[in-house]
């Protein structure tokens, strides 16, 4: 199914994307364009290729591109590094924010948020000016100023994790957001602060790609699209009525749709 | 090796003192620690052997210090400057040690000494003239922090001890700096005595220059309720050695030992601990840690030991190694020696690289791979860092120093 939000140029384009790790095919030919302003949803069962696409996206080391493309704002990014990504505005939320013993969640954010704010040719900011925007941002995800001085999601809990996973997309200000698995393991408070961040944070130039599991995230933010995917690609695209769909039936019927193609 | 020709032949020093001669005497035998024993055959040869290269040399050239006292509310002494001690103020005192019983304890110490485990500290004496060992006895509260800082001078061998009493009920800050010349050798052997209910908060802080070499030596006693927290850090030698000796006479003693390593090049540094409950309810958590880098070689030996007496020993020692290349090397080799049939004692060693999703997910957050791993190697340091008592004009010193190429 094609996109109808043809107004302005894709920011994300993913043609017929194959990657492997070590030699293994993961992802067998991804199509996947995402316009300003979408919201897409991404399904399917655990080791489907759902995190993987993800993580090729933000330019994971340990994944190589064996065919296809990446396009983020009309240019290919196949060869860019991570960083590089992040600062021209690709953001991964992931699964298990990762934990950084003696960093300060202050100063890796402040460093972070000045990268993103280099590229876009705005001032640099000091340790002053980056607490006044913090605090602004920590409303969002309501969280308390003293996870700042806490050392990177060292100590957090699962929840505190995927807020902060939330206030770092908040300052960065992408423009495009992969979250991956964002909802999960999160009670339903945690869940609708962190989707009402998502909200607050997302406009009509932004694109969201959500990997999930549950219906439950997708109440509270409603994709434009869902896809299912199976073997490494995308096998079907609907609305957000198939994430209903999926709730009902499962999977099952990925594993013939994988066998007659 | 100049020196040990010297040795031999009996020409070290002129006019030697009594402790001079009777470490010479013990050395003279066999001047050389055994290559194949334990505590030497990691010990890279050459490098070994460039320590003892130089003269000795009795005199130093005046070194500048490499940060300034900027606050009065510190005691600053360099070993081998030849000042009489005497602070006496309302609640403490800072005086040194009469001659004699500084020739009592030391003579004590060599009365112990196995040729081959405390060689560092044979030759350390065989070395030191009267002017370059300064004795101290501390007691009293509301001390304020102390420095001490031993330096070599360049193309020479330079020898200095220090022995601190710590008289009962006494806490101290003290912070150890010892610094290589280019092209120098510094022995370096400190005793500390700590008295019931004394506490010693100690930092040790060694980094040289090219071609810097080191031996330090480092032997605590410490009787019951006292506590020794020690946080060190060795880089920049082209050969390092540290030993250190702990005893906890009677046990009930408190000790936490906070070490770190860093190699460069082809330098190598070791890190070699002795600890020895000689009573029951001691307590230890040690963490060394070592991170090498090009075609370095770190080094860690560590041994607990606890016998009979030693009931309800509580001992923790790890060893955690950071790899930075290919070309780079650790040994690591913690142990525990357990008589005692009621402790509890746990050691362990691990040997890892950089975390490469530690990395990725800094660089996902716009923070270049150099960036992301100077982050997380600063985040290695900290725990050690952060237990030297060091204050901020000194730790941005650190700093500079520790990212420097």
């Amino acid at each position: 199914m094609q996109s109808k939000m043809k107004e302005s140029d894709p920011i994300l384009e993913v043609k017929n994307l194959f990657a492997s790790t070590d030699n293994l095919p993961i992802l067998k030919g991804v199509s996947l364009t995402v316009y300003p302003g979408e919201i897409h949803a991404i399904m399917g069962r655990n080791g489907c290729g759902k995190s993987t696409l993800s993580k090729i996206i933000a330019g994971h080391p340990s994944y190589k591109i064996t065919n296809g493309d990446i396009k983020f704002s009309g240019e290919n990014i196949n060869s860019l590094e991570p960083e590089e990504r992040s600062q021209s505005g690709i953001f991964l939320g992931f699964q298990y924010p990762i934990e950084i013993p003696g960093v300060s969640n202050l100063e890796f954010l402040r460093v972070s948020t000045n990268a993103r704010r280099k590229f876009l040719n705005k001032e640099e900011l000091d340790t002053f000016d980056f607490e006044e925007l913090v605090k602004e941002k920590l409303e969002l995800v309501k969280m308390d100023k003293a996870f700042l001085s806490r050392s990177v999601n060292q100590g957090f809990s699962g929840g505190e994790k995927k807020r902060n996973e939330i206030l770092q997309m908040a300052l960065l200000e992408p423009k495009i957001a992969i979250l991956d698995e964002t909802d999960s393991g999160l009670d339903i408070d945690a869940l609708r602060i962190v989707a009402s961040g998502i909200k607050k944070i997302s406009n009509s130039q932004t694109g969201i790609i959500l990997i999930t599991h549950y219906q439950r995230l997708l109440d509270e933010i409603e994709p434009n699209y869902v896809h299912v995917m199976a073997e490494g690609k995308i096998i079907k695209t609907g609305r957000s009525d198939l994430a209903l769909e999926l709730e009902k039936n499962g999977y099952e019927w990925t594993d013939n749709f994988v066998k007659k193609t | 090796m100049k020196i040990i020709e010297k040795i031999k032949t009996n020409k070290l020093a002129k006019n030697q003192t009594e402790i001079q001669k009777i470490c010479l005497h013990k050395l003279q035998s066999s001047p050389l620690p055994n290559p194949k024993s334990e505590l030497w055959r990691l010990s890279n040869k050459s490098k070994f052997s460039s320590f003892l290269d130089y003269s000795v040399s009795e005199k130093d050239l005046k070194s500048d210090l490499p940060y300034p006292k900027n606050s009065q509310n510190i005691i600053r002494l360099v070993i081998g400057e030849n000042y009489k001690i005497n602070l006496k103020e309302e609640n403490y005192s800072i005086q040194q040690l009469n001659e004699d019983k500084l020739d009592k304890f030391i003579k004590e110490q060599i009365s112990c000494f196995d040729q081959n485990e405390n060689w560092c500290n044979l030759l350390n004496l065989s070395l030191s003239c009267k002017n370059n060992i300064l004795g101290l006895k501390i007691n009293g509260s509301k001390i304020p922090p102390i420095e001490i800082f031993s330096h070599a001078s360049n193309n020479s061998l330079n020898a200095k001890t220090l022995v601190i009493f710590l008289e009962k009920n006494c806490n101290i800050e003290l912070l150890q700096v010892n610094l290589g010349k280019e092209n120098s050798s510094l022995s370096q052997s400190t005793f500390f005595f700590l008295e019931e209910n004394s506490s010693l908060n100690h930092g040790v802080v060694s980094y040289g220059e090219n071609g810097s070499n080191l031996l330090n030596s480092l032997n605590v006693i410490q009787q019951k309720n006292s506590e020794y927290n020690l946080g060190s850090l060795h880089f920049k030698f082209n050969y390092a050695r540290f030993e250190i000796n702990i005893k906890q006479s009677e046990g009930n003693a408190k000790t936490n030992i906070k070490g770190m390593q860093i190699t460069k090049k082809d330098e190598q540094i070791s890190t070699y601990t002795k600890i020895d409950f000689n009573g029951p309810n001691g307590f230890l958590d040690q963490i060394n840690k070592s991170l090498a880098d090009d075609k370095s070689h770190a080094i860690f030996e560590g041994s607990i030991k606890v016998p009979k007496i030693a009931q309800k020993t509580d001992a923790s020692q790890l060893s955690r190694n950071l790899l930075l290349s290919n070309l780079a090397q650790i040994d690591t080799k913690p142990q525990l020696e357990i008589i005692a049939d009621d402790v509890k004692c746990k050691h362990g060693a691990t040997i890892s690289q950089l975390n490469e999703e530690e990395l990725f997910y800094m660089r996902t957050r716009g923070i270049t791979l150099a960036e992301a791993s100077k982050l997380q190697l600063s985040s290695y340091f900290q725990e050690i860092i952060s237990f030297i008592p060091v204050s901020k004009d000194r730790w941005n010193l650190l700093d500079k120093l520790l990212n420097e190429n």
